[in-house]
């Protein structure tokens, strides 16, 4: 059996038996770890094989807490997530049709100005229809079972992440960023498989926005489709290295808890910090902290290089 | 040579480091003389969009308060004094951050005394927090009916809301002959409310509505909506706005000769960088304000300190009732002591003596403050009305100079 699968089911437990504890503070950082580790892992899931830069993570996360807003009281609390995350589908859906023709830095603008189009359209639709903008969410469940919301759509990405890389459409996929025409070639079809890579990441993230649209009581356009999350989310997976499932996993608690710890031990100098770190892991890590070949600092000292 | 100095600079930024972490070690430390000093915890925005209205309205406020009460002894806690320790981080603007630190300070750090954050949308996810775990909390910038009638009961909230504020608007409009008025607000809870508020107003008293239009929040340009407004030629303009709107709306209006009888813009006019941006553009603007130093002896107090303490000055709106809030939060302490239910029963049930005048709530809601209007006149932020707190008479027509 693989050693790994039972430390996942020990630490699992473990986090799950967490609200037991009411340690409100803990339970609220590794909560804001999960969120992240959700988000990156299933932005890397499409935008690591691919190397397309997705920037419509956060209209994926706002639509998802959107339908929260309309649900919430008359819907049952799983279904809502499930319609969170559906919605997102739906969308990541519409505009991949026309965007995952686009290459580089295309995509990136096109994705990210998609996603203020949603905030608009929302914002306009809310104020028409329902001559209200901020949404004020009283009946929310515990903040218990939001924990666990996140916790299991946290660990579903992460299973889902390797399940696909290791199933044909994750192969197709990584042959897709590798060389696109080549795949086709081989009887791949790059816009299919794109897509279903595409609506898959995009669910995540809408169900994360669904479940933690009810932390804050009130939401408004502003606050869910913030491209904070978006930008975060790239960056984690960024400097955690987005090819492997540890690589986001690694970096979303690596990251979440040192901005914490500096945030509260040094209140003014934390941002000049976080900022000379990320520059430092960008310059000499560019596959990420879990791409990283490690190894390779000790093998060099092993074998010193020859000058001539 | 060369890696040499460069190591003696990398030795010389540690040893710096270092010495600045020590620092402020022992400076945190320093104040445990006597008694143990009163933690007082808060998150505000000192990075991120908040950044702006927190730094301008709030946490000078809060740095203002511990310094004039360390000065003076501490705080006397039923016959002790006992010094303030501010324990402030920063919140960088986003709501999941304010919630996460609050539940910090109030089971982690177990501090006495909480104070809130800056903004509607943050006090409305901290509220219900502060709430669930006993911890009353007097906010100064949260301004909507909704929070109102969430009737937490550990609650409250000093600055007037949407109602009153529209209702002495449109009272002043009409006791100064206006009989049409153009409305532009923004896309938000706080545009949607006040317009909500002020349509009805403007009916009863008999002013019509020449031109209405919303814009989304960050937009870039409103000349167009300025011009509309312009060629309906109303008496008076009405922007349910604030910061950096406001800024852009004076600035369109000036270019394309927009010159209304009453040109007011709501929320952020007050603020003295709106007069230093706009210059004498800001001359005769009206706003949401609520006092100014003439107003009287303790204003005048409240304004020479903030600007000792913060090289800057307050605002004319939202500042003094920051500085209300924690006068109240004072009065109590000194009153009930630190049992934090005696506290919110002292708090919900007693009139206050406040920079601002007598206060008291009824449940969430401030009750002795009345909605004001102010105006710029010779770099004062005047207010004109209700007659009652007016500082000075409504300068009419606005000109642009």
């Amino acid at each position: 059996m693989n050693p790994i699968i039972p430390i996942v089911f020990v630490a699992g437990a473990a986090l799950g038996a967490l609200p037991a504890f009411e340690v409100p503070f803990v339970q609220s950082l590794v909560l804001t770890c999960l969120l992240y580790a959700g988000l990156a892992v299933s932005w890397s899931m499409f935008s690591g094989p691919t190397r397309y830069l997705s920037l419509a993570t956060s209209a994926f996360f706002g639509l998802g807490a959107y339908c929260t807003a309309w649900g919430l009281g008359k819907l049952p609390w799983p279904l809502i997530i499930l319609l969170g995350g559906m919605a997102a589908m739906v969308f990541a859906f519409l505009i991949g049709l026309i965007t995952l023709k686009l290459r580089g830095a295309y995509f990136a603008v096109i994705t990210y100005g998609l996603g203020e189009l949603v905030r608009h359209t929302i914002t306009h639709v809310e104020k028409t229809y329902f001559h209200t903008v901020g949404r004020v969410l009283t009946e929310a469940p515990s903040a218990a079972v939001v924990y666990w919301t996140v916790l299991a759509i946290a660990a579903l990405a992460a299973w889902t992440y390797v399940a696909f890389g290791r199933s044909r459409w994750g192969h197709a996929l990584r042959g897709i960023g590798m060389d696109e025409e080549r795949t086709a070639t081989l009887g791949v079809n790059p816009m299919r498989v794109k897509l279903v890579g595409f609506c898959l990441s995009s669910w995540f993230a809408g169900a994360l926005g669904a479940a933690m649209a009810v932390r804050w009581t009130y939401i408004d356009p502003h606050t869910v489709f913030n491209p904070f999350i978006v930008f975060q989310t790239v960056l984690i997976s960024m400097v955690g290295g987005p090819l492997t499932v540890a690589g986001p996993l690694v970096g979303a608690v690596g990251f979440s808890l040192l901005s914490e710890y500096l945030r509260l031990s040094l209140p003014y100098l934390y941002m000049i910090i976080l900022g000379v770190l990320l520059i430092a892991s960008v310059l000499y890590l560019p596959d990420g902290i879990a791409g990283h070949d490690w190894k390779k600092h000790f093998r060099r000292k092993a074998q010193p290089e020859q000058k001539p | 040579m060369h890696s040499q100095s460069k190591r003696l600079t990398l030795k010389t930024t540690l040893a710096v480091l270092a010495g600045l972490t020590f620092a402020a070690g022992s400076f945190s430390g320093s104040a445990q003389a006597q008694d143990a000093p009163i933690k007082v915890g808060y998150t505000q925005s000192r990075s991120g969009p908040f950044a702006a209205g927190s730094q301008t309205t709030q946490e000078p406020n809060y740095l203002l308060w511990a310094d004039m009460v360390n000065k003076a002894g501490g705080l006397n806690v039923q016959g002790k004094r006992r010094m303030v320790e501010l324990v402030g981080v920063d919140d960088r603007s986003d709501i999941e951050t304010m919630v996460r630190s609050y539940e910090k300070f109030m089971t982690v750090d177990k501090v006495d005394i909480v104070l809130p954050p800056w903004g509607t949308g943050s006090n409305f996810a901290v509220a219900p927090v502060a709430n669930k775990h006993g911890y009353p909390m007097v906010a100064p910038t949260a301004l909507s009916q909704k929070l109102v009638d969430m009737k937490l009961p550990y609650y409250f909230v000093t600055l007037q809301q949407p109602k009153p504020m529209m209702q002495a608007l449109v009272d002043m409009l009409a006791a100064n002959g206006v009989k049409t008025a153009a409305v532009s607000y923004m896309d938000d809870l706080f545009g949607l409310e006040n317009i909500g508020a002020l349509e009805p107003m403007l009916k009863e008293k008999g002013i019509q509505v020449v031109d209405k239009k919303s814009y989304p929040l960050g937009v870039k340009d409103l000349s167009p909506m300025l011009k509309g407004m312009k060629a309906a030629n109303p008496d008076a303009f009405i922007g349910i706005t604030y910061p950096p709107d406001n800024f852009l709306i004076t600035g369109q209006a000036k270019e394309i000769g927009f010159a209304p009888k009453v040109f007011y813009t709501a929320v952020g006019t007050a603020f003295p960088i709106y007069r230093e941006r706009m210059g004498k553009s800001s001359e005769g603007v009206m706003g949401m304000g609520s006092w100014n130093p003439k107003m009287s002896k303790g204003a005048k107090d409240y304004f020479d300190a903030h600007v000792a303490l913060n090289k800057k000055e307050p605002d004319r709106w939202a500042s003094a009732h920051a500085w209300a809030a924690l006068q109240i939060l004072q009065q109590t302490v000194e009153k009930v002591g630190l049992d934090r239910k005696a506290m919110r029963d002292h708090i919900a049930g007693t009139e206050f003596d406040t920079v601002l005048g007598k206060m008291r709530f009824n449940g969430t809601e401030e009750q002795g403050v009345p909605g004001m209007v102010g105006q710029w006149q010779n770099g004062e932020f005047e207010i004109v009305w209700p007659p009652a707190r007016a500082t000075a008479k409504p300068v009419m027509p606005k000109v642009w100079n």
